[in-house]
């Protein structure tokens, strides 16, 4: 299946090349996380959404 | 973590369309006995495409519509009966290989030699026809090395007949007196992309979406083999790009979520009530989808289609779709 992610719709800067801007921790810790999500293939991206809300449902009924 | 923040928000206008559109889709078909409110979903995208647009704004959050049939499909796992599917699924993994691998040779004879296609246009509409819509002439237009304009004109191709086959089947269905299963499984072999065999199963009867999505993705799992024969057949791709990497980069991934959530909710880990509210978010997923479908539906890029490409798959169709369903009517 074709990935949406790599379609540039969602151009951000690029924080892994470690400039010297300093962005402080959660700051780089959120960016890394939207560039690892965005560069998932989206049947990928689908499969983890769609077992989060099973897990979650998982958990609820837990507590 | 405002990284985060930053990119949902470029996402959110989007999005706020979808779910306008679909709160409006559930309204009007509570308000109008036997409309379906997928119908309605993708019937609001196509009016809105077509006359407003999209604004430019709203285009990132439009894109996940994918996102949200693929999740949707994924959830949709914890609705189906392991044990009905297992019973059936020889019979209709058969007719699925049958028909794929039928429906390709056919296909490549017809734009060929009937409509004289050449190549690899003709083996673009072959894929898109036999496999998984749009997402399959993407992928074989990317093993063939096929121009831009190839693909382009494929699969425009290709969504014209989704748009039609959406409206097409439920009807035929209801007025062949189809069951639901037998329903399902003729949109799920016969009808091109992954978006429209749901919203036509779906609109049909809930077992027919049910029955309509497993068969779709059973076909979807050839991709990664046929693209493989296709780089065989062409000789387009030197062995540096080895079958069993292709196999896999073309796999719908998404498939395996939809197996374990499947196993997850058959063994019965899932109480009664979070099944239905997984049900929910899954009905929820499918309306934002349906409305992005409707929304990429447009009525002026189908007019520049050809006749001759038009008239091969039209051709494959009414062959493929007149084969399964005498095999659907036979077997199931």
């Amino acid at each position: 299946m074709v990935s949406d992610a790599a379609d540039g719709t969602d151009a951000r800067p690029d924080t892994t090349d470690g400039t010297d801007a300093r962005p402080d921790a959660s700051d780089a810790a959120g960016s890394s996380l939207v560039d690892r999500w965005t560069a998932l293939d989206r049947g990928w991206q689908a499969l983890a959404l769609g077992l989060g809300i099973v897990a979650a449902h998982l958990v609820g009924q837990a507590l | 973590m405002t990284g985060v923040a930053e990119a949902v928000r470029a996402y959110l206008p989007g999005l706020a369309l979808l779910a306008g559109g679909a709160v409006a889709a559930t309204l009007v078909a509570d308000a109008v006995p036997g409309l379906q409110p997928l119908v309605v979903a993708v019937g609001i995208g196509v009016g809105l495409g077509n006359t407003v647009g999209i604004p430019e704004i709203a285009e990132p959050g439009v894109s996940a519509d994918k996102l949200f049939l693929e999740t949707g499909i994924v959830l949709l796992g914890a609705a189906v009966a392991v044990e009905e599917f297992l019973a059936a699924g020889p019979t209709v993994l058969g007719l699925v290989v049958a028909v794929v691998a039928g429906g390709l040779l056919f296909a490549e004879v017809v734009a060929r030699g009937l409509f004289r296609i050449g190549s690899p246009t003709s083996s673009l509409l072959a894929a898109g026809a036999s496999i998984c819509g749009v997402s399959a002439v993407v992928a074989i237009g990317r093993v063939l090395d096929a121009r831009g304009t190839a693909i382009t004109f494929a699969a425009a191709t290709i969504l014209l007949f989704d748009a039609a086959t959406l409206v097409a089947f439920p009807l035929a269905g209801e007025w062949l007196g189809l069951t639901g299963r037998q329903f399902g499984v003729w949109a799920g072999v016969s009808m091109f992309s992954t978006g429209p065999v749901a919203a036509a199963g779906f609109a049909y009867s809930p077992e027919a979406g049910q029955w309509a999505t497993v068969t779709k993705l059973a076909r979807n799992s050839l991709l990664g083999g046929v693209a493989v024969a296709y780089s065989l057949a062409y000789a387009a791709r030197s062995a540096a790009d080895p079958g069993v990497r292709r196999l896999w980069a073309e796999f719908p991934k998404f498939l395996l979520g939809f197996l374990a959530v499947a196993a997850v909710a058959n063994s019965g880990l899932l109480s009664p009530a979070a099944l239905a509210s997984i049900g929910r978010v899954s009905d929820a997923l499918f309306a934002l989808a349906f409305v992005g479908l409707g929304l990429s539906i447009r009525v002026d890029d189908m007019r520049a289609v050809g006749a001759a490409p038009v008239g091969a798959v039209l051709v494959h169709l009414l062959a493929v779709s007149a084969v399964a369903l005498a095999a659907v009517r036979w077997l199931l």
